[in-house]
């Protein structure tokens, strides 16, 4: 220090080292969010997390709409697995009201629940693989997204934003022809998702960016109260389809993807081995369905709930998604409380990103399967 | 008359009118296809910010996809430094802890700068008309070319708007 600064101008000490990075919102690496990151040369010191910019009100907006004018409002945080969203919704509803539900529409349901988780997984993983200058990597499951995209189309008449699964079972009965379409496209996908491992998942260039970095213990993922496949790659076999299964996972054939590793490496490769757990229950759910019956049973128009209070969860792609529903005799719900995965899996970015490189950074944040407009609600 | 023009104290006036004049006749005779020369350049390189700001975003991703893949059309995948984009797309909600970053992002655009907005949030607030942290759409922050209809759009929808956008920027005043 030779020359004083003029007044109002302040230069960081050197003695403290550390520079304040803002990633996002408006960032390549970020989301619809913000990280305050303090660097030491090239390692981070802290990461503050600062989420909230599609913070849209869902929670209130639910409180003065009628159970069924919430469904397309509810779905619009994850467009993109729509179906898992809703499925606690209807799940709860059901219980308020004291609905039951047709076999059939019980299956079609899981299987619209397993596709949508497909795209969504797909997604993240496109996403995933051009954060880290993969374009490939891009291309490949953005395309073969479409596959998906057209099969829930079919089923349900809009592109990403379904509203299929209602309170009672499903909107529509399934199009003609739809089981062998179904079947054909999953088998072609199967071979497809072959494919990637040799592409993504032995590529050195990614092994040497995400294995080994962001390590999450067993006792801390636990700790933390993190869930879906960040959990199940720490170690934990935690899935709520096995767990607490509802509608009919209980009558079919899949296993959870469990890694010990916890490191990023895991934790994106954990969603791209459940997408084969997905295909060989639609496969399955496909064989066991009844051929025909009703898919929805008829509500009384602008049903009323007890004087009760529900909770109901299911296994979306990001993990466990509750709702909790409070009602008081009237035809709106009282209190709708939703329990996000992302929101869950954000608390640990602090945790995974301190001590790291700044250039993993990107690697660590994408591969918690965070998806922030969810978190917001 | 002429005289009168030239004369010493009427002199400086005279020749600017003069060089005024010319301009004109200059700008009439070559501006026209510079312009054209100009606009053509700004048509075909757009290149968006990458600025998500709620679920659109997800359709947006997918007009990059390859069964779309919105390049072919002249505009480049949202990645790169904001100081040298031109185009800034609204992907859908604008919340109010959202607007004045998105106002920021846009002062720091280099000019000529175009605004797409997508989706109904961005319109008129869409489904959210009522929430209490939404603001009902983006005319009170940015100003807005195109408007994209949809909940969310197809990524056909947005190529249509993007090439609206392109038949704007033709007809634009260049030079």
């Amino acid at each position: 220090m030779t020359t004083p600064l003029p007044p109002g101008i302040e230069l960081e000490k050197i003695d403290e080292r550390i520079m304040t990075l803002n990633v996002g919102p408006q960032h390549p690496g970020s989301g619809h969010m913000r990280l305050i990151i303090k660097v030491d040369g090239d390692y981070i010191v802290s990461c503050d997390p600062d989420p909230g910019y599609v913070h849209r009100g869902e929670e209130k907006m639910a409180e003065y709409r009628n159970y069924i004018q919430n469904i397309p409002h509810l779905e619009r945080p994850v467009i993109h697995d729509s179906s898992n969203i809703l499925y606690p919704y209807c799940l709860a509803v059901e219980e308020l009201l004291d609905i039951e539900v047709p076999e059939r529409a019980k299956y079609v349901r899981v299987i619209a629940s397993e596709l949508n988780r497909c795209i969504y997984t797909l997604y993240w993983l496109a996403i995933y693989g051009i954060f880290l200058g993969h374009s490939t990597m891009f291309m490949w499951p953005a395309g073969d997204r479409e596959l998906f995209i057209d099969l829930l189309e079919a089923m349900s008449g809009a592109r990403v934003t379904h509203a299929f699964l209602v309170p009672g079972g499903v909107r529509n009965d399934l199009p003609a022809n739809f089981e062998e379409r179904c079947l054909r496209q999953v088998n072609y996908f199967e071979k497809r998702l072959k494919e990637y491992e040799a592409i993504f998942y032995q590529n050195p260039l990614l092994i040497a960016r995400t294995a080994g970095t962001g390590i999450l213990s067993r006792t801390d993922a636990i700790r933390l109260g993190t869930t879906g496949s960040v959990l199940r790659a720490s170690g934990v076999d935690f899935d709520v389809r096995k767990k607490e299964p509802y509608d009919v996972y209980e009558n079919l054939d899949f296993e959870t993807v469990v890694m010990k590793e916890g490191d990023s490496y895991a934790r994106s490769r954990v969603p791209y081995l459940e997408m084969f757990e997905s295909c060989r229950i639609i496969k399955d759910a496909l064989q066991k369905m009844p051929k025909s019956g009703s898919v929805r049973t008829k509500l009384k128009p602008n049903p009323k709930g007890g004087n009760d209070e529900v909770y109901r969860r299911v296994e979306s792609g990001r993990g466990a998604l509750g709702y909790y529903i409070v009602s008081n005799n009237r035809p709106e719900p009282y209190r709708v409380k939703i329990s996000v995965g992302s929101f869950r899996n954000l608390i640990c970015i602090p945790y995974l990103l301190k001590g790291e490189k700044l250039g993993n950074m990107p690697a660590v944040y994408w591969s918690l399967n965070y998806w922030p407009v969810e978190a917001d609600r | 008359m002429l005289k009168e023009l030239f004369s010493q104290d009427t002199a400086p006036h005279a020749t600017n009118v003069l060089i005024g004049k010319l301009g004109e006749v200059l700008i009439r005779a070559v501006g026209k296809p510079l312009n054209l020369a100009v606009n053509w350049g700004r048509l075909w390189s757009l290149w968006p910010v990458h600025l998500e700001t709620a679920c659109c975003s997800v359709e947006f991703g997918a007009a990059s996809s390859p069964r779309y893949d919105v390049e072919r059309f002249g505009i480049i995948e949202a990645f790169g430094s904001l100081r040298q984009c031109d185009l800034i797309v609204v992907m859908g909600t604008i919340t109010r802890k959202m607007a004045p970053r998105l106002r920021m992002v846009y002062d720091q655009m280099p000019d000529p700068k175009y605004v797409i907005a997508m989706g109904a949030c961005a319109i008129t607030g869409g489904l959210y008309f009522d929430s209490y942290n939404v603001l009902p759409g983006i005319d009170g922050v940015l100003p807005v070319d195109v408007y994209v209809p949809g909940c969310p759009p197809r990524p056909e929808t947005l190529i249509q708007g993007c090439m609206l956008l392109q038949e704007k920027i033709k007809r634009m005043k260049a030079v």
